[in-house]
């Protein structure tokens, strides 16, 4: 944009001046000019200074003027040059990097599309911004999506590169150019990069090398009208049976207030239908969409709303959401310490649920026990588990109204570490034993809680808090306290649920903790009800009253009416959600390119969840026909116990990658994930020109941004970028416009200020 | 006999108010404490009995405060130890207890109310126990009111196997002297599934009540209130559990 008038005042553009430097040729007249100047400039000064009649303001004015006159007319004389090193003609090399992905079809420049602009102006070496770089270097073309390959000429481009690397195409051209006089890059995109990995690592390696990269941004900033799913945020793995509320971003520009259909597939079964009216000023509409996950197995959702008349880009009208659901047992053990209905209505909340299981260890009296739920005659017999295998073989742990001093150091420290080391989740529930009135304030398991504990807050004895739960802003956009179809229904449901009890005083919460639900008792406010932190590898919550059941058994509560249930079996669920096993796979992304390669890591701990570096890890994968193929794993030497692998796919399809760790000849467990190989979408999200990108990639390099159309200089730009082979040139900077701008300026304000003071 | 001299030893030592009071003596026709999350023991009141001592409050309330006692010493449960409820079965505050006692059913009558009252309960998790019944006329009062309940439930006769004998002492036998001859013991199950929970528990040609009752006064012999307590102890663990 000032480029031009730039160069009109200065006759070189902004470029030269960047890369050269300023200096002096003196010759010996420079030398009299200056006793001359310095004796104008003295009789100047005695000159106005004998100006009796002048104002001293007015005299200073005068002499400031003439002394700049003259000062300016001295600097002339000492022949300022600007030296430059200017890339000999013919004798260097660009490199021309030409977007080919499939966001260059969209047709946003008035009516053309970025496709079009790129054929035109680099398609080819005999016109267009492209022969201009022809005419004074030796130009290599390349195309670039996911990385960059040579390209005879840019009206060979596809436009259907399914992904934007820019980070790794200004790698691969510049390795590919390394050894040869290169002037610098040139970067035709529109910047929309959708690369997982940060953009810096590649521009390190420019800016080491001094490889300075010209940008050409393509394409609008914004497009008139657009409807996108913007983000949609689903979990890696799920249990079967499990309800999610999903936050699905619309993002839209031109369609305020309009309505539109939100559906979401599962594998193309329709399982949410939704209307949802777009807000205004082009504010994105975040939806809670609730799914349950009710088939195993890898599950692809797919996100959707309808085209909208006038849409430029329709393809980024739905969105896909891998999810892997798991078909298995997730058990759960209940310690309560006093005989009370709780534990039979939790345990009978999820009496259906085949995917959760609670077994009970109900202390009865002191020293007996009755056992519920177990798998083997000999499964705590003893007891609460004494050894962090016999805890840690559980996922979850609910601790009822049972005081700490039942437990001794070693075992609370084991709790302990069943959340932060384990990963496991921990409840604990109200009761007159439980919290601070339990002993629990200073030991280990009181860190672990989401609720402060302090020794000297107990409540009274026989004294109880009568609580009339809500949700809190947290927990009403929560699937895990959502008791009702919508997210409205379900705090209406809440406000009228009966009043259940409390009998632990609790004031506050510890800062990194989540309150879903709370009640307001007597004069107390916000009396803690549900509350929930991440602690080391886990989760810990807090669920205070000491009867939930009420909600189950109150006379209001009609016998069909499930929201004891629901809660209980969403809430167990959320404690055993994400609970890490022995061995676990994760895939660095679960969706590859066809033909790319899928990486993976795996963490291996022993049943006391110890990270183990000296196991054997083979992952059996299985492609999209069948075949199987071993791959062994290694030790990452980065992270205790995380194994790294890596596949390359062939055809698109599921692959399945079944990760096995033994030591010393016993299996230590096995863990399953799945990638999928299909082309992306993810170009025509968010899809516009990104002018900050290419901005930066040109600022931190030493190069320049252009908008497409306005290349002209281009080629210029890149003769004085100082690399490759190069010739210095040195212009006489006396004779710019500027200059003498500046010299008439200067008389002629001398002579007016001379004329308004009444001098001749 | 150690649960006998306990609850004698704890009536005798802390029971001011009730020692006194005859066999006889009116009983009040409702007794409400409020729900504070403890234990109480809840005696279901109904229409019916020709007695001035009528049916459903046969041995209140010694026998209720006994019982409470005995549950709180010997488990760790916690009770209302001197204060108990007396609820009718369409009482809205019926739900604030998943466990209910009614005495000599063989009088019992029901309102529609109650009807739907029982059946509610019932199927939301409620345990209900029978006790204090003999003889035909009896049991048949019984099985049709309860029809009228639970139109598909049927009686079943308990064996010393099933859980409920050994959710706190393990009752091995339920070959017993019963307070009015044999005894037997029968369930109802949910869903008729004998794998399921109990809904239900009647003391046929029994009366725990009665032993409780008297249990610190050398009436009736300790090793039957003994197993009186048992019985009852039994029942509410399995119902707090199952």
């Amino acid at each position: 944009m000032f480029e031009a008038p730039f160069r009109f005042f200065f006759e070189h553009s902004p470029a030269m001046f960047a890369q050269g430097e300023i200096r002096w040729a003196a010759w010996t007249g420079s030398f009299v000019a200056v006793a001359v100047t310095g004796a104008a400039i003295a009789a100047a000064v005695i000159s106005y200074r004998g100006a009796s009649r002048l104002s001293l303001r007015d005299r200073l004015v005068l002499t400031t003027v003439r002394v700049a006159l003259l000062l300016l007319v001295l600097a002339c004389l000492f022949r300022p040059m600007l030296v430059v090193r200017a890339a000999v003609p013919q004798q260097n090399v660009v490199g021309v990097l030409l977007d080919d992905s499939r966001s260059m079809q969209i047709a946003d420049l008035d009516g053309q599309s970025r496709a079009s602009y790129v054929r035109s102006d680099f398609g080819a070496l005999d016109g267009g911004a492209l022969k201009a770089l022809a005419d004074r270097f030796t130009v290599r073309v390349f195309r670039f999506s996911s990385t960059a390959t040579r390209a005879a000429q840019g009206r060979d481009l596809g436009f259907d590169g399914t992904e934007t690397r820019l980070g790794a195409a200004l790698s691969a051209a510049r390795q590919e150019l390394a050894g040869l006089p290169l002037a610098g890059l040139v970067m035709v995109s529109d910047g929309a990069d959708t690369a997982d990995t940060a953009l810096g690592e590649a521009l390190l390696g420019l800016k080491a090398e001094a490889i300075p990269v010209f940008t050409v941004g393509v394409g609008r900033e914004t497009l008139d009208r657009d409807i996108q799913i913007g983000r949609v945020s689903t979990p890696r793995t799920a249990l079967k049976g499990t309800t999610l509320l999903v936050d699905v971003v619309i993002a839209h520009r031109g369609y305020d207030g309009q309505s539109v259909t939100l559906d979401v597939e599962d594998e193309g079964r329709i399982v949410s239908t939704q209307q949802v009216t777009l807000p205004s000023a082009g504010a994105p509409a975040t939806v809670p969409v609730r799914i349950t996950v009710a088939d195993e197995g890898p599950r692809v959702l797919r996100f959707r709303v309808p085209t909208m008349p006038g849409e430029l880009v329709t393809q980024n009208n739905h969105r896909e959401a891998l999810i892997d659901v798991r078909d298995r047992r997730e058990r759960i053990l209940y310690f309560e310490g006093e005989p009370r209905f709780e534990l039979k209505f939790i345990r009978r909340a999820v009496t259906e649920d085949e995917n959760v299981e609670v077994v009970a260890l109900q202390r009865t009296a002191d020293n007996k026990y009755l056992r519920l739920g177990v798998d083997t005659p000999d499964e705590l017999v003893a007891g609460f588990p004494k050894t962090r295998e016999e805890l840690f073989a559980y996922r979850g742990l609910v601790l009822g109204s049972v005081e700490a001093g039942s437990f001794t150091g070693d075992q609370l420290r084991m709790i302990a570490e069943f959340v932060d080391r384990r990963g496991g989740g921990l409840l604990a529930l109200g009761g007159p034993r439980a919290f601070s009135e339990g002993g629990y304030a200073g030991t280990a398991v009181a860190d672990v809680l989401p609720v402060v504990l302090d020794a000297s807050l107990r409540q009274k004895e026989g004294e109880v808090m009568r609580l009339q739960v809500r949700p809190t802003r947290a927990g009403a956009a929560s699937a895990v306290t959502q008791v009702a179809g919508t997210e409205a229904a379900s705090v209406e449901r809440w406000n009228t649920l009966p009043l259940v009890t409390a009998v632990n005083q609790l004031d506050r919460v510890k800062p990194g903790a989540t309150v879903l639900l709370s009640a307001q008792e007597g004069s107390r406010r916000d009396y803690p009800v549900l509350v929930f932190q991440r602690y080391g590898r886990g989760k810990a919550f807090a669920f205070t009253p000491q009867d939930s059941w009420v909600w189950q058994m109150h006379a209001t509560i009609p016998v069909e009416d499930l929201t004891h249930e629901n809660y209980w079996r969403q809430l167990l669920r959320w404690v055993v959600d994400e609970v890490p096993d022995q061995v676990e796979i994760r895939t660095a992304s679960d969706r590859v390119e066809p033909g790319s390669t899928a990486t993976f890591t795996s963490s291996v701990a022993d049943a006391a969840f110890v990270e183990l570096n000296d196991a054997s890890v083979t992952a059996a994968v299985t492609g999209p026909d069948g075949a199987v193929t071993d791959v062994p794993m290694a030790w990452s030497g980065e992270e205790a116990g995380e194994y790294e692998g890596s596949f390359p796919t062939v055809a698109p399809g599921w692959y399945e990658v079944r990760v096995r760790a033994t030591r010393a000849g016993t299996e230590v467990g096995t863990a399953v994930s799945h990638v999928r190989a299909a082309p992306g979408e993810q170009e025509y999200f968010d899809a516009t020109r990104r002018t900050g990108t290419l901005r930066r990639v040109a600022e931190e390099t030493g190069g320049r941004s252009y908008a497409a159309g306005d290349t002209a200089t281009l080629a210029d730009d890149l003769r004085y970028t100082g690399r490759g082979v190069t010739t210095v040139e040195e212009h006489e900077l006396w004779n710019m416009p500027i200059v003498l701008m500046l010299l008439v300026g200067l008389l002629c304000a001398e002579w007016g200020y001379r004329r308004v003071v009444g001098l001749p | 006999m150690v649960l006998a001299g306990l609850a004698g030893g704890i009536a005798f030592a802390q029971d001011g108010f009730f020692r006194g009071r005859g066999r006889f003596s009116p009983v009040p026709a409702e007794a409400r404490v409020e729900y504070d999350g403890r234990f109480s023991f809840v005696r279901l009141r109904y229409q019916g009995g020709v007695r001035r001592d009528p049916g459903w409050a046969h041995d209140y309330p010694r026998a209720d405060w006994h019982f409470q006692r005995i549950l709180e010493e010997i488990t760790f449960t916690r009770t209302l130890r001197d204060e108990s409820n007396i609820l009718t079965l369409d009482d809205p505050d019926l739900g604030l207890h998943p466990v209910v006692y009614m005495s000599e059913p063989g009088f019992w009558t029901l309102t529609e109310a109650e009807t739907a009252g029982l059946r509610a309960y019932l199927q939301k998790g409620g345990f209900i126990i029978f006790d204090d019944f003999r003889g035909t006329r009896d049991w048949s009062n019984l099985q049709g009111r309860m029809a009228d309940v639970l139109p598909e439930a049927r009686w079943v006769t308990l064996d010393a196997s099933h859980p409920v004998f050994h959710s706190f002492f393990d009752i091995d036998t339920l070959v017993s002297e019963g307070y009015y001859g044999e005894a037997q013991f029968l369930g109802i199950f949910e869903d008729n599934d004998a794998t399921k929970r109990l809904l239900a528990v009647a003391n046929y040609n029994h009366d725990l009540g009665e032993l409780w009752e008297f249990s610190d006064t050398g009436w009736v012999p300790v090793d039957l209130s003994n197993e009186a307590y048992k019985y009852g102890v039994n029942y509410v663990i399995y119902a707090m559990t199952h």
